[in-house]
């Protein structure tokens, strides 16, 4: 009775007046604004300057681009630039998304284990996570020094001094890992916390009874903790996954996309065409393909998870 | 018996190593500042300063002062973009959880596919119009570009905050007689206050971290803000002074943290309200 009541007040309260439309719209209106002038038309922008010889000249002496025939695609493509930073990317992504979540579970695990002074490890645990991206940057380039460096000590001590010149941000084939270990410092505590918030809604009774039917702890986690925070990990690793996809100043500061462009990404490579070889129309080509990418991961990625839940 | 132990000789074997490599580069950092730069260029390195020194610091504050333009300039960025992020996302946050129009979905999805795109992308052409607009190389320009970049989470943030308060309140002012704007400022945004916080806090984080808006907008020293000032100042191609980078990086960090730590209750609900809900 009370609540058909409130239903009717609810509805001449948001139906009646004529004023509503306008209030809301004039209410959304500044963030519609916004974001289409600063985020919509410059994407769409930057699509069609991917068809053009476009560079920053045109923009110095205000000339429109010239259409080029899909040149800046072609060169791309034939030149192996791009096919190389889409196999470094999707290997930093795929690295640093993997261990993040079997670091950013575990640690959730641990301090959700009813430890002594979980509290107080949850809290400081957060730090790296509100250092600004390019001082961890700098943090760990300052640990894999190659001269005076802590890592370089760590490693010479654990060989014997068998290895003396560790040097991981220098070499191509182990630069890559580098640059995930400081993405990985500084995304694992944000994972971990959305992981412990997503480890309250496991029902404790369901596990109590798991544990007096005998199932142990692995099969546990496997088919009771595991289904019940699907939603937060699946919000959590396409966070992780976007993120990474976009990481820049990381890189950018470490190795600049060196040695050998063994750290060149898509977004370094489109950085660097577009503002350090002043060719616009090949960096948003790169950043073209890389939108692409991005949505094709994205659908594969929900595919994946959609066709989980239906198990 | 036997079974336990090993089980909790894994478990906090696993603590200690995953909180070494979350904390100790922290602690390293904050030794290496206080070290003077013969004992920071010593090999094997010291654990403990052996002659703590605040050189770097004075060095930081006297000589190369420039850091704190960038200093300056990153406050009053991320401050303005703060404020001005939370004011839009309070009002669309509040049309979007309240009204129910066709747009809402359209609006929703726009701002879902915002956060996807490539920053580089955006810039590339944001370069350009900034130009033909004069906002290139001038701070409003630099908060425009950085507001639209912090909308799009925060308004559906703002959104999951007013959809949790109770339409009844607002009802009973409406019949009251009070205005729609009242409603808003008096009643509803009162009770969304912990939404707010980590509104402000989330995007002033995100903003004192921003690079690349930064890099490709402003040009002129005395605008720089701090990561791209420092990059370019003090990243030289040869030579670091690891001194006093390592105390930049503590000066750099240290607002953050006190935030953090002032603000965690609401910092942490905001967040986890966000992926969770949204």
């Amino acid at each position: 009775m009370g609540n058909t009541a409130s239903r009717k007040i609810r509805k001449s309260y948001f139906k009646r007046s004529t004023g509503d439309r306008l209030f809301s719209g004039i209410l959304v209106l500044p963030a519609v604004v916004i974001t289409v002038i600063f985020i919509i038309v410059p994407i769409i922008d930057s699509v069609i300057k991917s068809f053009l010889d476009f560079r920053v000249k045109n923009i110095i002496s205000n000339q429109p681009g010239k259409w080029n025939n899909f040149e800046n695609y072609i060169k791309l493509f034939q030149n192996e630039k791009l096919t190389g930073a889409i196999i470094t990317t999707f290997s930093f992504v795929l690295f640093v998304v993997i261990l993040q979540f079997v670091f950013g579970m575990l640690l959730a695990l641990i301090l959700n284990s009813k430890i002594k002074g979980a509290r107080f490890l949850r809290s400081i645990m957060m730090t790296p996570w509100v250092v600004p991206t390019i001082i961890s940057a700098l943090i760990w380039m300052w640990m894999f020094q190659p001269q005076y460096g802590l890592m370089k000590y760590i490693v010479q001590l654990f060989t014997g001094g068998a290895v003396t010149d560790f040097a991981i941000l220098n070499n191509p084939s182990t630069a890559l890992l580098g640059i995930g270990i400081a993405a990985l410092w500084k995304q694992v505590p944000l994972t971990t916390l959305l992981f412990l918030a997503g480890l309250q809604n496991v029902p404790d009774d369901m596990l109590e009874a798991a544990t007096i039917d005998g199932a142990n702890k692995v099969r546990q986690f496997f088919s009771i903790v595991l289904p019940y925070m699907k939603s937060v990990i699946n919000v959590a690793m396409s966070m992780a996954i976007i993120n990474n996809f976009k990481q820049f100043p990381l890189i950018w500061t470490m190795t600049g996309g060196g040695p050998d462009n063994a750290t060149t990404t898509l977004a370094i490579l489109s950085y660097r065409e577009a503002f350090v070889s002043n060719n616009i129309g090949s960096g948003a080509a790169v950043t073209t393909v890389w939108m692409l990418l991005m949505v094709v991961v994205v659908f594969i990625y929900k595919k994946l998870m959609g066709e989980t839940e239906v198990d | 018996m036997k079974k336990n132990f090993l089980g909790s000789l894994l478990k906090y074997g696993t603590l200690t190593l995953i909180l070494l490599f979350l904390l100790f580069p922290l602690y390293w950092v904050t030794i290496t500042s206080f070290k003077s730069n013969m004992e920071a260029y010593k090999f094997p390195p010291t654990f403990i300063p052996e002659a703590p020194t605040l050189s770097s610091y004075i060095n930081l504050f006297t000589k190369n002062n420039a850091f704190f333009v960038y200093y300056k300039n990153n406050f009053i960025v991320s401050g303005f973009v703060a404020f001005l992020t939370t004011v839009v996302a309070i009002f669309s946050g509040y049309a979007l959880s309240r009204f129910r129009f066709k747009w809402n979905s359209w609006i929703l999805a726009i701002l879902l596919a915002s956060q996807m795109f490539p920053v580089v992308s955006r810039m590339i052409s944001l370069y350009d119009l900034m130009g033909d607009i004069g906002l290139i190389n001038t701070m409003p320009g630099l908060i425009l570009a950085l507001l639209a970049d912090m909308l799009p989470f925060t308004v559906m943030l703002m959104t999951s905050f007013f959809q949790s308060v109770p339409v009844a309140i607002e009802e009973a002012a409406y019949i009251d007689g009070a205005s729609r704007l009242q409603i808003l400022y008096r009643i509803v945004t009162p009770l969304v206050k912990p939404g707010m916080v980590a509104v402000v806090l989330y995007s002033f984080l995100m903003t004192w971290d921003d690079y690349l808006h930064a890099a490709t907008l402003i040009q002129n020293d005395s605008l720089r803000t701090l990561s791209v000032g420092v990059a370019l100042r003090y990243l030289g191609e040869l030579s670091y002074d690891w001194s006093l980078i390592n105390t930049i990086s503590i000066i750099g960090t240290i607002p953050m943290i006190l935030l953090f730590f002032f603000f965690q209750k609401y910092m942490i609900k905001g967040l986890v309200a966000g992926a969770v809900k949204g």
